[in-house]
């Protein structure tokens, strides 16, 4: 852009020294020549921030997990981007979440990790503290990369160190997803939300009792992050403490009990069963292998579930006070750090999140669209009755979200595993609630130090 | 290197065995350092691969066991810690305890079964049936199927609470377990897997059985000796040099064993860390928890572990290995 105006400064500089008719003529041709490129130029700086060279070949390499749905629709907004950028190209790689981040991880040591890439709130702070994710700061502020749009608490949730490390892709919040079909052939009201703790874990007993022990009332999320941590947050405490743990032995103990309850009444399965469910594959959740009539997932899955049931599917936000939830990122994308187009980058992922099109076609597949404008778009656009659902109850949950907590630090994809394990100890009978807090208090300790 | 020992008997000496010896007193000096040169040359890629991929690497390693090193460290990043990560193995991990103690269980009990097994077989594969190499390939199967992630997925299918095995037991009215999400038999589902992939050990001991003299046998039953007597008075003597062989290598890939508890637990190592091999950990800790520095440590601890088994092995080889062409070694 700066060199475009250079001469053209020059010119008119020199027409005001002599100021000769033709010379002015020729001042004005040239301002004439020059304003375009000018304008050319600064519109160009809108989309790459202003690189030395607009049009020269740019080739971004873009990683993702998903399926085949998910990169049919992301590969359709880069061939857009393209079209609209045709000196940007890019070389996307996806591939299933197994794995995902052993190869991102392996990418970034030998200091080649793609320019873009896909993460979510239990990597985010890994990778940002060890400086993988590029800065994405200065684009926020300017606006180029361009976050008004979005909640507030959902921009914030991907600042890492008061670095934006990662811009939501997506938004949602933990979904309890129960078997409507089963509920009315077992004549069981459907639970709703904002009901207790108390009251579900009774409710799921009567499921159980009244299926004749056939179909337990609800999974046991005792090992499952996200749930404990909305049953924290209802309690006035936090997972996480800045880098620590934001709860006590008691207060795991307390949430043990809770379950151990809620198991020897038959409320849930048995340890081998919940074992099955503790998996994070779609397919192996307990609705949906008929195991139990309420699994604990997020709202966005409601879609994906139903393809692999028969039966019709309810989604309800997590048992207690609606404000322990947030709006929380379900996936972001970062930049590298070591990219050599940062600016690229930035306007790659602002089309991502702000441009109508690009919204539509990502649809609600990796959760709500970020951008509180597009959503009502994207709304109308969708003809799939559970993502209705889902966009209908993120929608309404949304007022009574609580504050946002930081992302989880460094250390919690460790703490996550190790609470599966420690709560598996408890399932199984192999420690008691007390021990088993214990237990995870000190490992965890460890883990984030 | 026990097989050759055991086929050197049979095998009547090459007529052309002679002449390498020969050259080489007919050699003059520089052309054995010519022929030197040519050798290394020969041997380069081989040499550069021991270099950069094995070499290098390990030490590299074993430098990195005495930092604190995660995947995303930078060089200037990587913190020397001196014998830290050794020092809290030792003292407070309870998971490398554990590992440790699941590994030994699996190793100890795979192994020698899975000796039993393919022994066993070979004995009755040694005969001259009809289509009995149809069996030998069979019988080979799951071993060369072995390592694949395949194999475990229809594994924890076939195990799973409601699975083939259980409905299959439940023919003869047996309730069956929940096997790989039971802690307490998910490892015994593991080494049942380990056990069954006995392929490679019996085609070696096929070859062993074969190399048994005939006359051996002959003179056994003129003797009067029972096959019984005479399985373990001719054939484990001659056969020993193989157990030997297979018992070593066997034991190291079980201490390796990854595959099969990494796909049935997910990589977790659960239900209740019950499936966590030590390989498993050391990747939990370098892949997905990033510590690889300490995963570093880990493995210099298994490398070590391992090469003190081997050593103990090869010590006690000397009172039960037999060889028959009476080297002393």
């Amino acid at each position: 852009m700066h060199p475009a105006t250079h001469p053209e400064n020059a010119l008119s500089a020199r027409s005001h020294r002599t100021p000769g008719y033709g010379r002015v003529l020729r001042g004005l041709a040239a301002t004439a020549v020059a304003l375009p490129l000018i304008f050319g130029a600064a519109a160009c700086g809108n989309d790459d921030g202003g690189s030395s060279d607009p049009n020269a070949p740019v080739e971004l390499s873009v990683f993702w997990w998903g399926d085949d749905s998910r990169a049919e629709t992301t590969k359709k907004v880069l061939a857009a981007y393209h079209d609209a950028h045709p000196n940007v190209t890019f070389v996307s790689t996806f591939q299933g979440n197994q794995g995902y981040l052993d190869k991102l991880s392996t990418q970034a040591a030998g200091g080649n990790a793609p320019d873009i890439f896909q993460l979510d709130d239990n990597m985010l702070s890994e990778l940002a503290e060890r400086k993988v994710t590029l800065d994405l700061t200065p684009y926020v502020e300017d606006k180029s990369l361009d976050l008004t749009k979005f909640p507030e608490s959902l921009a914030k949730y991907g600042v890492v160190e008061e670095k934006q490390a990662g811009v939501a892709l997506a938004e949602n919040t933990p979904g309890l997803i129960y078997n409507k079909t089963k509920l009315a052939e077992l004549g069981v009201a459907e639970p709703a939300t904002g009901i207790t703790w108390e009251a579900f874990i009774a409710w799921a007993k009567d499921v159980s009792t009244k299926s004749g022990g056939r179909l337990p009332g609800t999974m046991d999320p005792s090992a499952d992050y996200k749930a404990l941590w909305v049953w924290l947050r209802q309690q006035g405490k936090e997972f996480y403490n800045g880098k620590e743990l934001g709860f006590t032995a008691e207060d795991l103990t307390a949430w043990f009990e809770l379950w151990k309850g809620a198991r020897d009444s038959g409320a849930t399965p048995t340890a081998d069963v919940i074992h099955e469910g503790n998996s994070s594959d779609a397919s192996k959740q307990l609705v949906v292998t008929g195991k139990a009539a309420t699994s604990w997932v997020w709202s966005n899955q409601l879609s994906a579930l139903s393809k692999s049931t028969k039966d019709q599917l309810g989604l309800m936000a997590y048992p207690g006070d609606p404000k322990g939830q947030w709006a929380r990122a379900s996936m972001y994308w970062s930049g590298s750090a070591k990219t050599k187009h940062p600016d690229v980058v930035a306007d790659v992922i602002n089309y991502f999140v702000n441009d109508a099109a690009a919204a539509k076609t990502l649809g609600i597949e990796r959760g709500i669209t970020p951008n509180l404008d597009l959503r009502k778009e994207v709304e109308a656009t969708l003809t799939d009755v559970n993502q209705k659902t889902s966009l209908t109850f993120e929608t309404e949950i949304t007022p009574k979200f609580g504050a946002a907590p930081t992302p989880p630090p460094k250390g919690h994809a460790a703490v996550r595993t190790l609470l599966v394990t420690i709560a598996e100890t408890v399932q199984y009978g192999k420690a008691t609630p007390a021990q088993a807090a214990q237990d995870f208090i000190t490992q965890a300790k460890s883990k984030l130090a | 290197m026990a097989l050759t020992t055991a086929s050197a008997q049979v095998v009547p000496e090459h007529p052309g065995r002679r002449s390498p010896a020969a050259r080489k007193r007919r050699g003059s000096g520089s052309g054995r350092h010519r022929e030197g040169v040519a050798g290394y040359v020969f041997l380069s890629p081989w040499l550069l691969g021991l270099m950069g991929i094995t070499a290098i690497p390990m030490l590299l390693s074993l430098y990195l066991s005495f930092t604190d090193y995660s995947v995303f460290s930078t060089w200037e990043d990587v913190e020397w810690i001196g014998l830290e990560n050794y020092v809290t193995m030792f003292t407070n991990d309870p998971s490398f305890v554990r590992s440790v103690l699941v590994t030994l269980v699996y190793a100890l009990v795979m192994v020698p079964l899975k000796l039993a097994a393919a022994l066993a077989v070979a004995l009755l594969l040694n005969r001259a049936w009809r289509g009995v190499g149809l069996f030998r390939g069979l019988f080979y199967l799951p071993s060369l199927l072995g390592g694949s992630v395949a194999l475990a997925l229809v594994w924890s299918a076939l195990f799973a609470g409601d699975g083939a095995v259980n409905e299959f037991l439940s023919f003869f009215g047996i309730t069956g377990k929940a096997w790989v999400n039971d802690p307490d038999y998910a490892l015994g589902t593991l080494i049942i897997l380990g056990i069954w992939q006995f392929g490679a050990p019996m085609v070696i001991f096929l070859a062993g059985l074969k190399q048994v003299p005939v006359e051996l046998y002959e003179a056994a039953s003129v003797d009067g000796a029972s096959p019984w007597r005479q399985f373990w008075h001719v054939t484990m003597p001659m056969l020993s040099p193989v157990l030997f062989f297979n018992l070593v290598l066997e034991t190291i890939r079980g201490f390796q064993s990854f595959t099969s508890a990494f796909v049935i637990s997910n990589g977790n190592g659960g239900p209740v860390d019950s499936t966590l091999l030590y390989t498993l950990y050391l990747y939990k800790r370098g892949f997905t928890e990033f510590d690889m520095g300490y995963a570093s440590a880990l493995a210099w601890v298994f490398l070590l572990a391992i090469g003190i088994l081997t050593v103990v092995l090869f010590s006690t080889g000397r009172f039960w290995v037999h060889y028959a062409d009476g080297e002393d070694r």
